[in-house]
């Protein structure tokens, strides 16, 4: 039940948890300025080819396919 | 700068998308200064406006989503905020989205005391059923906060009280609350905070935000410690903890500043729902739809540059009508009152030449720069940067490469000024150089005209769109090349902001066209009319002489002993292209004066010059130089002569290659 998903696996719409970043230093700290950090919930808005759009305290942010292969996440009910 | 004894010094901070320009523009109005911060190629918008006699200085920062010293952006703002002192720091937040916007409150308010938050697209927030109590959150943040909105103008009356008031009465409290991390955390805060104090502060910032700094690994304010005094001593403990916690300092301190906001938000702002999916998102599901996103880019782009060309053509004929006009009437008046011949000529075909090489282009880039303005106010332009993300990719870039690409087809200056919003060094670099390969409005003036002259209607619009498609290629190819020269870094990955859709707003339209516009007419306009007093000159001495006997004829007749042969460039050809070195403008006219006769000068070119012949001069013209404005930006932008020198003769020499091969093979084909 507690499967970890990489963010381009889940489909959108689906609100998920972010548990991991294994990002380099320069895009985990951008990420968490925007508020994408572990612990926090955000929507996938797009996903299927190019980047995945998120969203995330009202926010739309795009996030690159290869960045977002690094952002683990837990399924929400 | 102004006779008012009393000046007040206030920064404007905010997110991008925030609205803080339309903001500034409304206080300022047209009472603005655009510079550039000192050593750094950022734009600095300066503004005032004058109360009671009393004079306020704004300055519009960068737009910023924090104050780490991840990008030059950040690193200006936070320099201002503890150097210049500003009597007021005003942070503007979006309603729509507090707690994301009112994160760089949360980082400014550990930097100084004097913070006041607008709170801008209130009546939004409201339409979108939010309520938000002002007075809640001034109460846990501990500074004035005001709702405003900068479509409404009592606003802006409110805020101009609002900074007379929080100056001259104490009707207002600033006292920040003091942003309280984890213990453990804290400890780590007040360990290094005594390790400052002990050692006597060398710089302007707080110790606690120093402290906090050190935490979060800022490179820039280590750095400056580092340089006073022995910490490394701190930063092996610091690093020690840090492992031994298992914490990432610097996500855990932006997460404890957005676990406080959250509590802050929720308990100040009633009705709000998150993950709706929302307007913006259901448009969306075609505009970046995996299939539609690409017809519907070509499509807009299309009608963009359609727009563009054919509302400019009736106004660009008007204005060639009526100073042809007036240049006729100068003449003959100058000719009535017998002025000497050389002075006639220098005015009507020096000074008048050289002005209406400067306002023919001046609709045409209006035109462009507005058509541009409404896609960025709507929010598409950002959508634009992420549909082209995968073409770009494919050649190394991202892509906001691709905007400074877009703007370039205006003019290349604003093209290369551009660039600015790349982070990667290379992409950066390579875009700056590589932008006068794109065919900016003067050339698209030179390729209509001729293709015009030598081939059918929709012969002509196929071989625009292939020079168009050519000169995008170069940019792209150059791109790939370029890339095995920089050592592979490690590229930051594509973050970026998607705004919402939104009806785009005159009053932002008018001030981002009158930015783009405004550079063009004060950089290019003189760059254009000193070229045709330049041209005017060459083409002149001997006074009286035939063309190919004056000094341009000469330099044409001895360059042409080699690009005959190789191009099929005659020296009636060359001489335009050098003319056309400083500005584009000037081959259209310099052709004028070359071939003018008698007769037509239509025919008289179709007359001379063959197909093959046409089609180098068309490709060579494309592609072969930047024009001086272009350099100077380049220059400006790089800080470098070295790639300056490259942005002039990379452009040039791949020119000349790829000329040659199409013109040799042209010859042989027709």
């Amino acid at each position: 039940m507690n499967q970890l998903f990489r963010l381009i696996d889940v489909d959108v719409n689906k609100i998920v948890l972010v548990k991991e970043i294994s990002a380099g230093h320069k895009a985990q700290r951008f990420l968490a300025d925007l508020g994408i950090h572990e612990g926090e919930k955000i929507r996938i808005t797009k996903n299927d080819v190019g980047p995945i759009i998120v969203e995330i305290k009202g926010t739309r942010v795009a996030v690159g396919r290869g960045l977002a292969s690094k952002i683990s996440v837990l399924m929400e009910e | 700068m102004n006779d008012h004894s009393i000046e007040h010094k206030i920064a404007f901070l905010g997110n991008p998308n925030v609205g803080k320009s339309s903001l500034f523009n409304l206080l300022t109005h047209s009472h603005q200064h655009v510079g550039n911060w000192p050593g750094k190629t950022i734009e600095k918008k300066e503004g005032h406006f004058i109360l009671s006699d009393e004079f306020f200085s704004l300055i519009d920062l960068p737009g910023t989503y924090s104050l780490s010293a991840r990008s030059d952006e950040e690193i200006v703002t936070r320099k201002f905020i503890t150097e210049e002192e500003p009597n007021l720091v005003c942070i503007i937040a979006d309603a729509t989205r507090l707690e994301r916007t009112l994160f760089l409150a949360m980082q400014t308010m550990e930097l100084t005391k004097n913070v006041a938050i607008f709170v801008n697209m209130s009546d939004l927030a409201e339409k979108n059923g939010l309520t938000i109590h002002p007075k809640d959150l001034e109460k846990q943040l501990g500074v004035p906060v005001l709702l405003v909105s900068a479509v409404d103008d009592t606003s802006v009356l409110r805020i101009k009280k609002f900074l007379y008031d929080a100056i001259h009465t104490d009707k207002y409290e600033f006292n920040p609350a003091m942003m309280m991390y984890s213990t453990k955390i804290e400890l780590m805060i007040q360990s290094i905070s005594r390790q400052i104090e002990d050692r006597g502060s060398c710089t302007e910032y707080p110790t606690r935000w120093l402290a906090v700094k050190v935490l979060e690994g800022d490179e820039s304010v280590i750095e400056t410690l580092e340089a006073e005094y022995d910490l490394t001593n701190v930063f092996d403990k610091i690093k020690v903890l840090a492992k031994s916690e298992k914490l990432d300092l610097n996500v855990e301190l932006s997460k404890s500043k957005y676990s406080a906001l959250h509590k802050i938000v929720a308990s100040s702002v009633a009705g709000f729902t998150d993950f709706q999916e929302s307007r913006s998102d259901k448009v969306d599901k075609i505009i970046l739809n995996k299939f539609w996103s690409y017809p519907i880019l070509i499509a807009i782009y299309a009608v963009f540059f359609l727009i563009t060309f054919y509302a400019s053509t009736p106004i660009i004929n008007g204005i060639d009508l009526g100073i042809s006009k007036f240049s006729f009437l100068v003449e003959n008046w100058l000719i009535n009152i017998n002025s000497p011949a050389i002075l006639t000529s220098l005015i009507v075909n020096g000074i008048i030449a050289g002005i209406a090489a400067v306002l023919l282009f001046i609709p045409i880039i209006i035109i462009f720069y507005a058509l541009i303005a409404i896609m960025e106010d709507s929010g598409y332009l950002a959508r634009s940067a992420f549909i082209m993300d995968r073409v770009m990719g494919k050649f190394g870039l991202q892509g906001t490469a691709f905007l400074s690409m877009v703007m370039g087809f205006g003019c290349n200056v604003a093209g290369i000024m551009a660039t600015r919003t790349i982070k990667n060094e290379k992409d950066r670099i390579s875009m700056i150089i590589t932008n006068s390969f794109l065919p900016c409005a003067a050339r698209l003036g030179v390729i209509a005209f001729l293709t015009g002259i030598f081939f059918e209607p929709w012969l002509a619009a196929l071989l625009m769109l292939t020079l168009y498609g050519f000169s995008i290629f170069l940019v792209l190819a150059s791109s790939l090349l370029f890339g095995l020269f920089f050592k592979k870094s490690d590229p930051l990955p594509l973050i970026l902001e998607i705004p919402e859709y939104r009806r785009p707003r005159l009053r932002n339209i008018f001030h981002l066209t009158w930015t783009r516009a405004g550079i063009f007419i004060k950089k290019a306009g003189t760059f254009i009319f000193l070229a045709s007093l330049f041209i005017w000159l060459m083409s002149s001495i001997p006074f009286g002489a035939p063309p190919e006997r004056t000094i341009a004829g000469y330099l044409g007749r001895g360059i042409s002993y080699v690009t005959e042969p190789l191009l099929g460039l005659d020296w009636k050809m060359v001489i335009p292209l050098i003319f056309g070195i400083p500005a584009k403008e000037a081959i259209i006219s310099a052709l004028g004066i070359l071939y003018s006769t008698g007769g037509s000068i239509i025919e008289v070119i179709k007359a001379s010059w063959s197909i093959p012949q046409a089609i180098s001069f068309l490709l060579f013209q494309l592609t072969y130089a930047p024009c001086f404005a272009s350099l100077a930006a380049i220059r400006t932008e790089t800080k470098s002569w070295k790639l300056t020198a490259i942005g002039f003769f990379y452009p040039l020499i791949v020119t000349i290659l790829s000329t040659t091969v199409v013109f040799q093979i042209l010859k042989l084909v027709i």
